[in-house]
């Protein structure tokens, strides 16, 4: 029966391609027909977010923190609210993570703050004793990559119909509309704005001489993003 | 008839089919010694045994072109 | 045509061999720098505060598994496809220049593309999808590097005098089909600067899918590349090399024959249990989970193939070290075989997942499945390549014991530290409050994580100890060709 497919590499190549594929096509594929949608309350990220979110990509954060809640009491009574599909709607890629070598950060915008975080990027174990996490000192140099993040949102409106300048619903039944810069120069100028909130709950000098210069550090960016996750 | 109950007999005939399919090869195998070229299936173990390049080869190609 | 005898043509498996012991050694050095770093946080900042961008554990981290997967491990999987091709078909590469052309343009290219993979994942440039972390520039080179082997296999086939195909071929081909099937569709992105108008960093790419989707298609790559670069072409290997070492022929060519479609059918459903209890429907999940059971079948089949293929012969593996390294190869690859199906039991997996088990369980394959096997395989190709007797075989079972030590010392840590972090996360007092907090889970697992760096450190110096012998056998005693039939010759 099968060895006459050994003699004929070509058959051969066909039937391995065949039997591979099989798996993908019935496991992956019905899910494409249905677009990511996302739960009421769900938002686009905004440019200072997104930047934030490429510093903590750039960083490989996801090797070691997960963004995954799964349905056990300990988890939900640990992390927040159990993970739902929709809230990843607009997460490209997705930032599940494989491994908690550190906690869950699902919904750490829910319990931690600016300060917290910016003292803990400094310093980790100064913050949680006994921590193994590494500091994270070149955030508060590095300047983060607005025009990236820009140029991100623009392809994501323009290709998967990302809801940016559009009334959104949220939980309460009021809408919140995540504006997106008609050209590079507005969208710095509203990562700006957005930093200097940010920067204002900070304590480092040379983090809020950097934004009132117009500068606006990783670290402002991944705080954005890390408040930001709900 | 509803997507999610075609779904569910594709799976059954699949999962039949595979079965059968299957236990046939193997029984296909245990029962036959040789292939259809009248090679003893085991034979073609000395392709890695027999591997100089001046070896015979076990089934030579035949010699077109 | 040059009137000597025609030869096969070992000139690119050389090239490749030789860069697989560096990037082994890279690769290894990072993932115990890695180790180190997770037991004493220190070691974070080795080279001084200025640098700690650079050596940095989550800097380093993707370095260290594309280093071997697609480095240490690919690199070796080439060198014996250019050696095992050649003699199974019965065809030298001398024999067409095309071939000899393509061989070569495929080891350069990979070679400059390894240079650019470091310095781009140390800059952070990263996808941040495991295993597939290269932004779209080495997407495509590494679309065309793959094809160019494509290429070459079936040239190399096309030329063949041996008309059947042995069962390394097989497993050659079905990888390079695999992986450039998983390659392509994990890795469909935009480059966001094309699409806004030139705005941005030039090499940034946003991913097609979103979330759900994006984890779904990302974890059937991340499973089955594991699968298509660390198992099938190891198999392939060692269905050559087991044999031919031994001088025994295969156990049951039949069962190989089962074994590998099998394995074909099962492997790819089974990536949804790296996702279990996520937010992928339940019915991916629960398929993810029987046929990582079912998987047992196809790969015990292929291990028991090769442990029956010694029966009568065992007084082999005592008295070589070589075969040594086959024979543990083939029972760490049964030992993990067993271990993943038990992980994606979904209760199992409730504790296991995000914990060090996973980690261990994938280093009782890679280092004693994977890495032995290539390392048996550098040991049996080297004497052949440079005509010469391996330097030393006392050096060789030196290796063979102090890396065996180092994965015992690995695997069981992890086993421990995995187990204990899962529990210890689920505990609860009884209020019904969390027993412990995060960070309690963290310091209890100092001692595992010392261990397992102990372990990877001892597995690092075998490593060093296997390139200075082969380094060694380039100038060792020569020997006769009809030494190289079988066994391979070792020096004192």
């Amino acid at each position: 029966m099968f060895h006459w497919l050994e003699k004929n590499p070509f058959a051969f190549a066909v039937v391995v391609i065949v039997t591979i594929a099989f798996a993908g096509l019935v496991e992956i594929v019905p899910h494409f027909a249905q677009q990511a949608r996302p739960v009421i309350g769900t938002t686009p990220y905004t440019t200072l977010e997104l930047a934030g979110r490429h510093v903590y990509i750039k960083n490989s954060c996801n090797a070691c923190h997960s963004q995954l809640i799964r349905p056990f009491k300990s988890e939900t009574d640990r992390y927040g609210h159990y993970s739902l599909s929709g809230e990843y709607a607009y997460d490209r890629p997705f930032l599940w993570g494989s491994k908690r070598t550190g906690p869950d950060l699902m919904r750490v915008g829910n319990y931690r703050t600016t300060d917290w975080h910016e003292n803990h990027m400094k310093d980790p174990a100064s913050v949680v004793p006994g921590s193994i996490m590494p500091a994270y000192t070149w955030m508060f140099t590095n300047e983060a990559d607005i025009d990236t993040a820009y140029a991100e949102q623009v392809t994501v409106a323009d290709f998967f119909g990302v809801p940016y300048n559009e009334p959104i619903p949220m939980k309460d039944g009021s809408t919140k509309i995540i504006k997106m810069g008609s050209d590079v120069a507005e969208a710095r100028a509203m990562a700006l704005a957005e930093a200097k909130l940010i920067a204002q709950d900070m304590k480092d000098q040379d983090v809020k001489d950097a934004v009132a210069n117009g500068k606006i550090p990783e670290i402002v960016a991944i705080i954005a993003y890390m408040n930001g996750l709900h | 008839m509803s997507i999610a109950e075609l779904q569910s007999y594709g799976y059954i005939v699949a999962l039949v089919f595979l079965s059968v399919a299957l236990y046939a090869y193997i029984y296909h195998l245990y029962v036959q010694r040789k292939d259809s070229d009248g090679h003893d299936y085991e034979d073609y173990s000395n392709m890695a045994l027999k591997d100089d390049i001046t070896d015979t080869p076990v089934s030579e190609k035949s010699k077109k072109k | 045509m040059e009137d000597r005898p025609l030869e096969y043509d070992y000139s690119v498996t050389r090239l490749f061999l030789i860069f697989a012991i560096f990037l082994g050694i890279t690769g290894m050095l990072v993932g115990v720098l890695l180790a180190w770093q997770m037991a004493y946080p220190g070691v974070n900042t080795f080279l001084g505060e200025g640098l700690a961008e650079y050596t940095n554990f989550s800097r380093l981290r993707p370095l260290h598994t594309n280093a071997i997967i697609y480095g240490f491990v690919l690199s070796s999987v080439w060198a014996s496809w250019y050696y095992v091709g050649q003699r199974v078909l019965k065809v030298s590469m001398a024999e067409s220049k095309t071939l000899m052309i393509l061989g070569k343009v495929h080891f350069w290219l990979y070679f400059g593309a390894a240079f650019v993979i470091v310095v781009s994942l140390l800059a952070g440039v990263t996808t941040s999808k495991e295993y597939s972390e290269f932004e779209w520039p080495l997407d495509l080179g590494i679309t065309v590097i793959w094809l160019l082997w494509g290429c070459g296999i079936a040239g190399l086939i096309a030329i063949r005098r041996e008309k059947t195909l042995y069962i390394s071929i097989w497993y050659y081909i079905a990888t390079f089909l695999a992986v450039a099937m998983l390659h392509l569709f994990n890795n469909l992105e935009i480059p966001t600067y094309f699409a806004s108008g030139g705005v941005g960093a030039w090499y940034h790419s946003v991913s097609m899918y979103a979330g759900t989707n994006d984890a779904l298609v990302q974890w059937w790559f991340g499973h089955n590349a594991v699968a298509f670069v660390l198992t099938t072409p190891i198999i392939a290997m060692i269905y050559y090399f087991l044999p031919k070492e031994s001088g025994q022929a295969i156990y049951s060519y039949k069962l190989s024959l089962l074994s590998f479609w099998g394995l074909m059918f099962v492997y790819l459903w089974a990536g949804g249990h790296h996702l279990l209890y996520s937010t992928v429907p339940d019915w991916v999940q629960t398929m993810g989970s029987v046929f990582s059971v079912i998987l047992i079948l196809p790969s015990w089949g292929s291990a028991i193939n090769m442990l029956l293929t010694m029966k009568g012969e065992w007084q082999q593996v005592a008295a070589s070290p070589l075969i040594k390294f086959m024979i543990l190869g083939s029972t760490f690859y049964m030992f993990s075989t067993l271990e993943g199906p038990i992980q994606a039991i979904k209760s199992v997996n409730a504790i296991a997942h995000f914990t060090d088990w996973i980690v261990g369980h994938v280093h009782d394959g890679a280092l004693g499945w994977v890495g032995f096997m290539v390392i048996a395989a550098i040991y049996h190709m080297a004497p052949r390549l440079f005509k010469r007797e391996i330097y030393s075989k006392s050096l060789m079972a030196t290796q063979f014991w102090i890396q065996t030590l180092g994965i015992v010392l690995y695997f069981t840590s992890m086993w421990i530290a995995g187990i204990t972090q899962g529990m210890m996360w689920r505990a609860h007092d009884q209020f019904g409050n969390l027993a412990y907090s995060f960070i309690d889970t963290v310091t209890v697992l100092h001692p595992y994580y010392t261990i397992r760096a102990v372990g990877g450190t001892l597995y690092l110096i075998g490593f060093i100890m296997f390139a200075y012998n082969i380094y060694k056998t380039t100038t060792a005693r020569p020997v006769e060709e009809s030494e190289l039939q079988n066994a391979s010759p070792m020096g004192a």
